[in-house]
C-alpha cells in the first residue's frame, strides 16, 4: 500500500524534556489510522510534527513525499487542533464560511461541512453559545471544509454521544474510501476497532503499529482494551528485565 | 492573499465588534463634531446652558466650523484621540482574538505563508477603514448641510483639494492607530491585554508625557515624535482647532508641522505593519 506519511526516528523536545524518543511509523494512503495512547504520551506532539508546526530535534517527517510543513503541503493537509479553533462570536455557518473562503471555496461547501458534522440545525447559532461537544464539531467542520488529502484530527470525538461518534467514524471511513488519509487520535479504545490501522504510543515511544486484528492476535485477546493493557504490561516487563540485567 | 482577504472581510462584516466600534465612532463624531457645538451655538441667546458663549464673535466661529466647507476638518479632528483609540481597539481585537480562540494556529498551518494570513487581515482592515472614513465624511457633510439650511447660511461645498487632504489625513491617522492595535494584538497574542495597553498608551501615557515635556525641556524631544503627537499635529495642520482652544478637540496639537507629521505617521504605519508581519512569521506556533 502507498505511504502517505512517513515518520522516521522522530525526536522532539518540548520545554526541557524529550517527549518523543525516536518514533518511526508509516501511515498508508486512503486509510484511517488511529493514534492511541494515554494522556501525555505525545499524541498531540506527534500530530504537530506531522502538520509541521513542531520544532523537531532530529528525525524526519515526510507527508505526501514532501517534508512536513512545506509551503505547498499546507493546502493539502487539514488539522483539527485538540482545543476548538473557531471564533466564538461568529455563528457556526459563518465560521465554516470563513474557513471555506480561506481555501477559495464558497457557501455550498461550508454548509455541507456543517451538515456533515451534524450541526445543520445549529448552523445559525453563535459558537459561543454551543455546548462543548457541539463546539468541537464546529471546529471539525472547519477542518473538513476544504476536503484535504491528509486530515490530522486530534481527538475529534471527545464529548460526543455514542450515536454521533458512530456517525463521525462512518464519515471518516467514507473520506478514506474516497482517497483521503486520516490520522485520528483518541483515548477511547472502542473507537480503535473502526480504524484500518493503529499506532499505540506510550511515554513518547511507539509500542504497537498494526491492524486491529493484528493487535488482537499479538495480544491473544479479542477485546482491544484488554489487548492494549497486555501490550503495555509486556513492555513494562521487558523494560524491568532490561534494567535488572544491567 | 486574495482568499485570506476575502475570508477576513467576511469575518469583519459578520462580526458584531466591527459594527459596534464603527457605530460608536460615527455617533461620537456626529455628537462632538456637530450636535453639541450646534446646541451650544443655539443656546447663546439666553436659553442657557452654555453661559461661556456670550460673545457674538465666538458664536460666529462656532457656526463657521459647522459649515459644509469645514467638513473635511471635522472629519479629522476627532481621530487623533477618540477615533484613534476606537480603531486601535478594532485592530487589536481583530488580530488578538484569533490567538484567543486558537484560530490563527489552524490558519497558519493551512496557509502557504503566514504573511498571507496576516496580510489578508491587514488588507481587510484597510478596506473597512477606508469605508468608515468615507461614511464619516458623507455623514459630516449631511450634518453640516442640515445646520447650514437651519441657520440659513450659504451652502458652499468643500473644495476638492480640501476634501482630498482631509480624507488622506483622516486615513493616515486612523490607519496608524489601527496598525498599532494590530502590532499589540500580535505581541500579546490576545485581545484583552492588547486593548488595555493600547488605550493606556494612547489616552494616558502620551498625555502625561506631553504634560511633563511642558515643564522639562529635554522630554519634549521624545514627546514630539510620539505617534499621538504626530496624529494630533497632522489634524492641527489640516486646520482642526487645537486642544488649547476653548472649542478645540482633545488630542489635536500644533507641536510639529504638517509635513513632518505626515512623514512620521507614515513611518509608524510601516513600522507597525512590518513589525507585526515579521513577528508573526518568526514566532513558533504555540500549542
Ligand atoms: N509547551 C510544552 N512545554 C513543555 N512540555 C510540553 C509542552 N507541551 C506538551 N508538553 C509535554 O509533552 C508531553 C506530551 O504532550 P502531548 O500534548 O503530546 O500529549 P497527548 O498524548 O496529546 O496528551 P492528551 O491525551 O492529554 O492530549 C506531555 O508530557 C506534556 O506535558
Ligand atoms: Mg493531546
Amino acid at each position: 500500500m502507498e505511504t502517505a506519511i512517513e515518520v522516521r526516528d522522530l525526536v522532539v523536545v518540548r520545554g526541557k524534556r524529550e517527549v518523543l524518543h525516536g518514533i518511526s511509523a508509516l501511515i498508508p494512503r486512503g486509510s484511517v489510522t488511529g493514534l492511541l495512547g494515554p494522556s501525555g504520551s505525545g499524541k498531540t506532539t506527534l500530530m504537530r510534527a506531522i502538520v509541521g508546526v513542531q520544532i523537531v530535534k532530529s528525525g524526519t517527517v515526510t507527508v505526501l513525499g514532501d517534508p512536513a510543513g512545506t509551503a505547498r503541503l499546507r493546502r493539502r493537509v487539514g488539522y483539527l487542533t485538540q482545543a476548538p479553533s473557531v471564533y466564538a462570536d461568529l455563528t457556526v455557518r459563518e465560521n465554516a464560511r470563513y474557513f471555506a473562503s480561506l481555501y477559495g471555496l464558497g457557501a455550498v461547501e461550508a454548509d455541507r461541512a456543517v451538515v456533515d458534522v451534524g450541526l445543520g440545525d445549529a448552523a445559525r447559532q453563535l459558537v459561543g453559545t454551543l455546548s462543548e461537544g457541539q463546539r468541537s464539531r464546529a471546529s471539525l467542520a472547519c477542518a473538513l471544509v476544504s476536503n484535504p488529502d491528509v486530515l490530522i484530527l486530534d481527538e475529534p470525538t471527545v464529548g460526543q454521544d455514542p450515536v454521533l461518534r458512530d456517525e463521525l467514524w462512518a464519515r471518516f471511513n467514507a473520506l478514506a474510501a474516497q482517497g483521503s488519509t486520516l490520522l485520528v487520535s483518541s483515548h477511547v479504545m472502542d473507537e480503535a476497532g473502526r480504524c484500518g490501522q493503529l499506532l499505540l504510543i506510550r511515554e513518547g515511544r511507539l509500542i504497537a503499529e498494526d491492524t486491529p486484528d493484528g493487535i488482537r492476535a499479538a495480544a491473544g485477546v479479542q477485546d482491544l482494551d484488554e489487548a492494549f493493557l497486555r501490550l503495555i504490561r509486556a513492555q513494562d516487563r521487558t523494560a524491568t528485565t532490561a534494567d535488572g540485567g544491567r | 492573499m486574495i482568499a485570506s482577504l476575502r475570508a477576513e472581510l467576511l469575518r469583519l462584516r459578520r462580526w458584531p465588534v466591527t459594527w459596534v466600534l464603527c457605530g460608536t465612532w460615527l455617533v461620537l463624531n456626529l455628537a462632538f463634531g456637530y450636535l453639541f457645538n450646534y446646541l451650544s451655538y443655539r443656546s447663546r441667546d439666553g436659553s442657557g446652558f452654555a453661559e461661556n458663549i456670550t460673545d457674538a464673535a465666538t458664536a460666529r466661529v462656532l457656526l463657521r466650523h459647522l459649515m459644509p466647507d469645514q467638513a473635511p476638518i471635522t472629519l479629522v479632528a476627532g481621530l487623533p484621540m477618540f477615533g484613534g483609540a476606537l480603531l486601535l481597539i478594532l485592530g487589536a481585537i481583530t488580530v488578538g482574538s484569533g490567538y484567543g480562540w486558537g484560530t490563527w494556529k489552524t490558519i497558519f498551518t493551512t496557509r502557504p505563508r503566514r504573511h498571507t494570513a496576516l496580510g489578508g487581515t491587514m488588507a481587510a482592515l484597510g478596506i473597512v477603514l477606508a469605508g468608515l472614513i468615507a461614511v464619516t465624511f458623507v455623514l459630516d457633510l449631511i450634518a453640516s448641510f442640515t445646520v447650514a439650511a437651519a441657520e440659513s447660511q450659504p451652502t458652499t461645498w468643500p473644495s476638492l483639494a480640501d476634501s482630498a487632504q482631509g480624507f488622506g489625513a483622516a486615513l493616515l491617522i486612523s490607519a496608524m492607530w489601527m496598525a498599532a492595535g494590530v502590532l499589540l494584538g500580535t505581541l500579546t497574542r490576545g485581545p484583552a491585554l492588547a486593548v488595555g495597553l493600547g488605550l493606556v498608551w494612547s489616552l494616558v501615557v502620551e498625555n502625561l508625557l506631553r504634560g511633563v515635556a511642558g515643564l522639562l525641556g529635554p522630554v519634549a524631544n521624545v514627546t514630539d515624535v510620539l505617534p499621538g503627537t504626530a496624529a494630533g499635529s497632522l489634524a492641527g495642520a489640516v486646520g482642526a482647532l487645537t486642544q488649547s482652544d476653548p472649542n478645540g478637540t482633545p488630542g489635536v496639537t500644533a507641536v510639529i508641522g504638517g509635513t513632518a507629521a505626515t512623514i512620521l505617521l507614515g513611518a509608524y504605519l510601516v513600522l507597525f505593519l512590518a513589525g507585526s508581519l515579521t513577528l508573526t512569521a518568526r514566532r513558533d506556533v504555540t500549542t
